[in-house]
């Protein structure tokens, strides 16, 4: 999925995205511009340096995978600066 | 949610590091600036500690970052005076411990986990 036009994976839209990913128990990664970043942790997602427009490649694996998924989309779908 | 304290030796350090970690992890999580010495000199204060310790306090433990050498000194000698055991001071860089720390509380994870994750900030490449 793409992030928004103008979104980027940083400070409030970063912390909005991990915390939904820490409300899952599956393992959570998210990928751009080739790095890998575990979704549950802020640092690592600050650190993909993810501006608005880019691709993001969201994984899970567990079993709530396929409910994290959505609600990352969500999550990313729905953000804003 | 865990609270989080975060001493500095600038009043203005603190207070901004504050804003910044309220903004990513948003303003549910109680976080407390004790920044400065007596009068605003630059220094740190026990007194100021103890209180943001006492307001960030809401029952689920409190996370307690340090800038620098004496402050660790100030913090653990307040925490000497305290019957709280979950109160923790943690061994982490400040920025990154701190918005590391704030994240985990907002998403309601334990005194353990919210200290885990801000020792485990000291690993984390910033790029």
């Amino acid at each position: 999925m793409t992030l928004p036009d103008g979104v980027a994976l940083h400070a409030r839209p970063a912390g909005a995205f991990v915390k939904t990913a820490l409300r899952f128990e599956s393992s959570l990664t998210v990928a751009s511009n080739g790095k890998t970043a575990n979704a549950k942790s802020i640092l690592a997602v600050l650190a993909l340096g993810a501006v608005g427009g880019t691709v993001l490649r969201l994984s899970a694996e567990g079993d709530d995978a396929a409910a994290a998924l959505d609600a990352l989309a969500a999550c990313v779908s729905n953000l804003s600066e | 949610m865990v609270g989080i304290v975060l001493v500095s030796h600038s009043s203005e350090l603190a207070r901004g590091l504050a804003d910044l970690v309220s903004q990513v992890a948003g303003t549910e999580v109680r976080v407390e600036a004790a920044g400065g010495g007596p009068g605003g000199s630059l220094g740190t204060n026990g007194d100021l500690v103890r209180d943001a310790i006492g307001r960030a306090d809401r029952g689920q433990g409190v996370v307690v970052l340090a800038d620098l050498g004496s402050a660790i000194l100030t913090v653990r000698h307040v925490l000497e005076g305290s019957a709280n055991g979950q109160v923790r001071l943690v061994d982490a860089p400040l920025v990154e411990g701190a918005v590391a720390a704030a994240v985990m509380s907002a998403a309601g994870q334990s005194l353990e986990d919210v200290a885990r994750a801000a020792e485990e900030a000291r690993g984390a490449s910033k790029f």
